[in-house]
């Protein structure tokens, strides 16, 4: 009786061995560079600017590790373009065995842009890329904002990449996305909330040119080989 | 090229092949005496290992098959980072052995963080920690940072409040987007978020 559960138990170790094995070679595969960023504001104008910040950027993570990083402000003000407050940026990423990752968010809340053309109470960036054995991928949500005006319209959150004319100014992108990767080995994700390109008429020969940039709610995470 | 995938493929399936089949012939003999591993003491051994994630959730979205009440008394929007590794006191008790958490309430414009080294918590407090693996929904583990609540800097250094963290890592090998993986915060001194899905982001179990 003994024997025979003896006998089973080397098939079933022996068995498990084999599927540790075949989980050690698909975890070959998985991503083994990981990275992320995250901010509340960024302003770029002739007329002033504010870098970055609050800036969390994800610390080198290598072998099977984590990080984390994170970044706060209570308030901003860049006068006669932004002001912010509740000010948060948090990233972190991990390279396992069977999954590595990065996942990013940024917040602001009170958002007031050049002189009220553009309001909100609160908005949030949040991205994430993930891979495994099957592949990688990134997505945004949980990104969002409320209570957003631009010049006088309302706009609702609708998970939706939106661009809005500034007559004189320029336009906004909501929800700007810029993807990355491969989406085997490597992905990645950028989501701006608020994205202001400030841009000059244009000249004898037409066409306007980018003159500076607002941005609020950046997040970015990406995964790679 | 396709030479040097088929080895690679070939070869492993010998050896697993081989492996099978040696285990499984009928001629073991071995001694049936019970044995235990030897650092086999009575009490579970806290495993080693690691916890990172981060995102959004927005409570009440109760994780019922993990655990939650249904009561939320901390609601709205809440973000969050974190990063933790686990280990053993010199008792064998789980622990956190270092880490760093940092979680934002946005309704109420409050932010906590918790920094754990060598154990111990910004105040000296040892951040004990428990495992459930398996977890109750059978998706993945969960983990309690914070057996005994630890002490949490409130809006940078404004105050402190006593909190915990629990977090379940249930899309191991599940499609992304399956939004399984969930978080509760409870603080003493804002309210609890209940074991909530997350709205976006991640919660992953990555390991020794």
């Amino acid at each position: 009786m003994n024997s025979m559960r003896m006998h089973w138990v080397n098939c079933l170790a022996a068995f498990g061995l084999v599927v540790g094995l075949t989980a050690g070679f698909m975890g070959a595969s998985v991503a083994q560079s990981v990275a992320g960023q995250a901010y509340s504001t960024y302003v770029n104008t002739p007329a002033a600017s504010s870098g970055q910040a609050p800036l969390a950027v994800l610390p080198a993570v290598s072998g099977t590790d984590g990080a984390e990083a994170d970044a706060q402000g209570s308030a901003l003000s860049v006068p006669d373009a932004l002001s912010s407050d509740f000010l948060n940026s948090i990233t972190s990423g991990e390279i396992g065995t069977t999954e590595s990752g990065a996942q990013s968010t940024a917040s602001a809340a009170h958002i007031n842009i050049l002189n009220g053309l553009i309001t909100a109470d609160e908005v949030i960036a949040n991205v994430m890329s993930r891979s495994t054995a099957s592949g990688a991928a990134s997505n945004a949500d949980g990104s969002t904002f409320q209570n957003l005006v631009v010049a006088g319209v309302p706009v609702t959150w609708g998970d939706d990449v939106v661009a809005m004319d500034l007559p004189g100014v320029g336009y906004v992108v909501l929800n700007e996305q810029i993807p990355s990767g491969d989406g085997v080995t490597s992905s990645g994700m950028t989501v701006n909330m608020i994205h202001v390109y400030l841009q000059s008429a244009g000249g004898l020969l037409g066409g306007a040119t980018t003159t500076g940039e607002i941005i609020v709610g950046s997040a970015s995470s990406s995964v790679g080989p | 090229m396709m030479r040097e995938q088929r080895t690679v493929i070939v070869w492993p399936s010998l050896l697993a092949a081989a492996l099978v089949a040696a285990a499984c012939s009928d001629q073991t003999n071995l001694n049936m005496a019970p044995h235990r591993p030897s650092f086999w003491g009575g009490v579970e051994e806290c495993p080693t290992g690691k916890w990172t994630g981060g995102g959004r959730m927005d409570p009440p979205n109760p994780d019922f098959d993990d655990g939650a009440t249904g009561t939320s008394t901390l609601e709205g929007k809440v973000t969050f980072g974190f990063n933790v590794f686990l280990g053993s006191d010199g008792d064998g008790r789980c622990i956190v052995t270092k880490g760093e958490i940092e979680v934002n309430h946005h309704p109420s414009h409050t932010s906590w963080h918790v920094s754990i080294h060598n154990g111990q918590d910004a105040y000296g407090e040892t951040v004990f920690a428990e495992l459930i693996d398996p977890d109750a929904s059978g998706r993945g583990a969960c983990l309690l940072v914070g057996v005994d609540p630890i002490t949490a800097r409130v809006d940078g250094n404004k105050g402190t409040d006593q909190v915990q963290m629990e977090l379940c890592d249930n899309d191991r090998g599940a499609p992304q987007n399956s939004r399984t993986d969930a978080m509760r915060w409870i603080s003493t001194g804002y309210g609890d978020t209940d074991l909530t899905y997350l709205t976006g982001g991640n919660i992953v179990d990555h390991g020794s």
